[in-house]
């Protein structure tokens, strides 16, 4: 899977609010997507997301760069992301119920096919930084955002997916 | 720099995903079956995970609108410089962090109120006639004039513990006031906790500084001749405000 360009606006005649509103637009949902490898709750992603806005917009105002935008705002987010979590206590309402159960029910595997469900069992056995990496990496990062969003070497993000993208070749039957 | 035939390693193949390949390595991939069925295994498991990934997750996420809408209500608050808010409610830190708020609120309301309360009792700009009468030594106008006395001795610091006390103020933030004596020891005043009241610094118009004014030209309008000793105790313990106003002639205190 190729990923996407670096992110990069220019201003367009548009107020600040409405090109923040924009962005928010594309990337709310990758972005909450990303914070459901935090075992927080949707309620926290969500607010985390509008934290991640607002911080953009203020950034933007104060003449902050806008070069790979994209980048900025998973940094962000997993920075946000992980000072949520060590504030929230593992629970019942942690966002692993975000992630079907390995063995789901009826209705579940009603539109779940089995290979999605095997790799459904690998993502949730994997390690939490290597589950970060390929999630970035389905969002469209490239690796060396998802290294530098994750203050990782390249070689550790390489490391890290390819581990990861074995266990799921094999679970894939490949 | 690696030979043309020696295989991609795994950081050399996320590189080759995203096009960073070196032209030499990019040589061996296109000429390397092995290297590019790695590459092309990467990309599918790249994509299997992501078609997992949203496929569990999208369903569960609400639509937009309503965080759109907010995200838009905070921006609008943001661009306008007030404070942007935080909707936190039902989380139960939230809870905690909300009533310690208004705590705080409440501590504040009641604080503000013995503030109005104080102002309209004259226990803020002009001392409690109560607690604080006023109480002068037997000197002088010679005596006074010839000695060098500070202007406004220190006040020990159990006696100004005793006065904010007896204005209910115990846990006000000291170096915010004076503990001022309502008449100064350079007109006579006296080390009693009955001519001593905490004065703020900077909170009201009628401040610590200002009352320092009035004292000096009461002194040396004493010193002078222009004006009776004990005319001048009686005026600035009865009310320094209007002696102020009376001696500097203005209804508002120079800056």
């Amino acid at each position: 899977m190729a990923a996407m360009p670096a992110l990069e606006i220019e201003p367009r005649g548009r107020t600040l609010e409405e090109e923040v509103v924009e962005l928010f637009d594309s990337f709310r949902e990758p972005l909450l997507r990303y914070l459901a490898s935090f075992g927080l709750p949707l309620a926290d992603g969500e607010e985390i997301v509008q934290e991640v806005f607002l911080s953009l917009f203020q950034h933007l105002r104060r003449g902050g760069g806008r070069t790979n935008l994209r980048g900025w705002l998973f940094r962000v987010a997993h920075n946000l992301g992980l000072k949520r979590r060590s504030r929230t206590p593992r629970g019942s309402n942690a966002l692993w119920k975000w992630m079907p159960d390995p063995a789901p029910g009826p209705e579940e595997q009603f539109f779940t096919g089995e290979t999605e469900r095997r790799v459904q069992a690998v993502l949730r056995a994997l390690p939490e930084q290597d589950r970060r990496c390929l999630t970035l990496r389905a969002e469209g990062l490239r690796y060396r955002e998802i290294a530098e969003t994750l203050a990782m070497s390249l070689g550790a993000v390489s490391l890290s997916l390819a581990r990861s993208l074995a266990r799921i070749a094999r679970a894939a039957g490949r | 720099m690696r030979e043309p035939d020696v295989h991609l390693s795994d950081r050399e193949l996320v590189l080759a995903a995203d096009g960073e390949l070196s032209t030499s390595r990019e040589r061996h991939l296109a000429a390397c079956g092995t290297c590019r069925a790695r590459l092309r295994d990467l990309e599918r498991a790249v994509a299997d995970f992501a078609g997992v990934h949203r496929g569990t997750l999208d369903p569960l996420l609400p639509r937009p609108d309503a965080p759109r809408a907010r995200l838009r209500a905070r921006l609008a608050e943001a661009a306008s410089g007030k404070p942007i808010g935080r909707q936190f409610w039902f989380r139960p830190w939230h809870a905690a962090a909300a009533g310690a708020l208004a705590l705080i609120l409440t501590v504040g309301v009641l604080s503000l109120y013995q503030w109005r309360w104080s102002r309209a009792n004259g226990l803020v700009d002009v001392p409690s006639p109560r607690l604080t009468p006023g109480a002068a030594r037997k000197v002088d106008r010679e005596e006074l004039c010839n000695s060098a006395l500070p202007k406004n001795q220190v006040v020990p610091a159990d006696l100004r513990r005793r006065v904010f006390q007896a204005y209910g103020m115990a846990n006000a933030d000291p170096r915010a006031y004076e503990v001022d004596y309502l008449i100064t020891p350079a007109l006579g005043g006296d080390d009693d906790i009955r001519n001593l009241w905490p004065q703020p610094y900077v909170s009201t118009v009628w401040n610590a500084r200002v009352k320092d004014a009035l004292e000096d030209r009461l002194r040396d309008m004493v010193c002078r001749g222009q004006l009776d000793l004990a005319e001048a105790q009686r005026d600035i313990s009865t009310d320094w405000i209007a002696a102020y106003k009376k001696y500097f002639q203005t209804n508002v205190p120079a800056r």
